[in-house]
């Protein structure tokens, strides 16, 4: 993590020199069509034929890999023993002692796991290539208010400080004799005293932030200046709007897909 | 809309980051203790509580977008989003009438926003994630399941067995800084009043 971007992996790729809304529409798409697309495998297809060789490119899929299995294992884990072996009905596979696993739960919890599986890596993607101010002034020049952003990116930049500022309670109240191991009760008494002085410190920090924006005119209204320059093409304005009408070509599919057997 | 106005004013949002924080820093600090709990919507429910309904929900929507960006997981966070605009919304409510005055009321609309939490998620976990959350807390939908129950009724269960807990500690440590602070801080807030 680095701070004000977010997870972005700095690296000098065509994929991460793209404009951010080719990048997020393009992740949009994949996920929804990995999503509606019926089939067990249509998930896994999107996967290997939409985001895999695009973070190739962008030389992040270690880290797309990497994090992806951390996210993805416990969901399979639930799912296998969820659906697979508590499926009402179905054909059972195999008797594990008073249990059995079931076939249609089994391809549930298949196609469950290829559909987060797609999600997180396609999310992971856009969050390594691109960095979240230049996604933010994007999404306002979009139309997006600025406050919107702003709030965005602040809260990216006090995070790491409050998370320090936690660790730095905690060691302060054990090292004064705040018993944070033991018994249910110790850990729950212990809650109050690393709580509270987070919370009041930080709130009382709010006016002081209030002010500083106010200096700065923060909420005059009219057109405001950026420091960024996001760069935009012809071409990467035709494939947005190309992957945004194929998109709804698919939902449209889909649609009709549930609609025609409820009308005939 | 003149309410409206008031309420997004400078000082509520630069309290939504401050908020945002919170929500992740105390639900590390609950992570460190090994509790049964998350306690990670406290800063959105102090938010809703001194800034109003609709601010309150704002803070829940980005404080679940951003929990996404920060730790790289979108799965149990950006799709409850309007979970966490309902919590931050509700806590506005209930503050309205002034419910975060008296420490019980405080408590019961916490439980009250619990329930409604649960009722929310269910259907995302069911629909979205095949009935799973991926955490232990998988362990007691599939015992619900066992039983014979549908796999919503299940997940609704799953929810009520940690939610109204979690948000009535949650609205009660909020209670308890209200009643720690200066009003001379509080006097801020848009809603002050409500609070005070």
């Amino acid at each position: 993590m680095s701070g004000t971007y977010g997870l972005y992996v700095v690296r000098q790729t065509g994929i991460h020199r793209l404009h951010p809304l080719t990048k997020l529409v393009y992740v949009l798409v994949c996920l929804l069509i990995g999503w509606l697309i019926p089939g067990v495998w249509s998930p896994y297809i999107v996967l290997l034929i939409g985001v895999v060789p695009v973070a190739l490119i962008a030389r992040v899929l270690p880290e797309v890999i990497k994090n992806t299995i951390k996210t993805a294992i416990p969901f399979a884990i639930s799912l296998i023993i969820v659906q697979g072996l508590f499926w009402t009905g179905g054909t059972i596979v195999r008797q594990l002692g008073p249990f059995s696993l079931k076939a249609e739960g089994l391809l549930f919890a298949i196609r469950g796991t290829g559909r987060i599986i797609l999600a997180v890596s396609g999310f992971l993607l856009l969050n390594y290539t691109t960095r979240s101010d230049e996604l933010m002034l994007a999404l306002s020049q979009k139309g997006l208010p600025n406050s919107i952003s702003y709030v965005v990116l602040s809260t990216l930049q006090v995070i790491p400080r409050f998370q320090r500022k936690a660790n730095t309670i905690l060691d302060a109240q054990r090292s004064r004799g705040l018993e944070t191991e033991g018994s249910y009760l110790i850990r729950m008494r212990a809650l109050m005293p690393l709580v509270v002085p987070l919370l009041l410190g930080s709130i009382v920090d709010i006016e002081e932030r209030a002010i500083a924006l106010e200096v700065r005119a923060f909420s005059r209204e009219g057109a405001k200046t950026s420091l960024l320059v996001l760069h935009d093409t012809r071409f990467q304005r035709a494939i947005r709007w190309l992957l945004m009408l194929g998109a709804m070509a698919v939902i449209g599919w889909r649609f009709y897909l549930w609609l025609a057997p409820r009308l005939a | 809309m003149e309410r409206l106005k008031r309420d997004f004013s400078t000082i509520s949002l630069a309290m939504i980051p401050i908020a945002i924080a919170i929500n992740i820093a105390v639900g590390q600090i609950v992570k460190a203790l090994r509790l049964p709990l998350y306690l990670d919507s406290i800063g959105t429910v102090f938010v809703g509580a001194v800034a109003g309904p609709w601010v309150g929900a704002l803070t829940g929507l980005l404080s679940n977008i951003i929990w996404a960006i920060i730790f790289g997981d979108v799965t149990n966070t950006v799709p409850y989003a309007p979970v966490a605009a309902a919590i931050g919304f509700l806590a506005g409510v209930f503050s309205k009438y002034g419910w975060f005055k008296v420490w019980w009321k405080a408590v019961l609309g916490g439980a009250i926003t619990g329930v409604v939490a649960s009722l929310l998620s269910a259907p995302i976990t069911f629909y979205l994630f095949g009935g799973v959350v991926g955490t232990g807390m998988d362990i007691i939908t599939a015992a619900f399941r066992s039983q014979g129950m549908s796999m919503l009724a299940a997940n609704f269960l799953q929810g009520l067995a940690t939610d109204p807990l979690d948000k009535a500690i949650s609205f009660l440590i909020v209670y308890l800084i209200l009643r720690a602070l200066p009003d001379r801080y509080i006097d801020r807030f848009s809603r002050a009043e409500d609070v005070r």
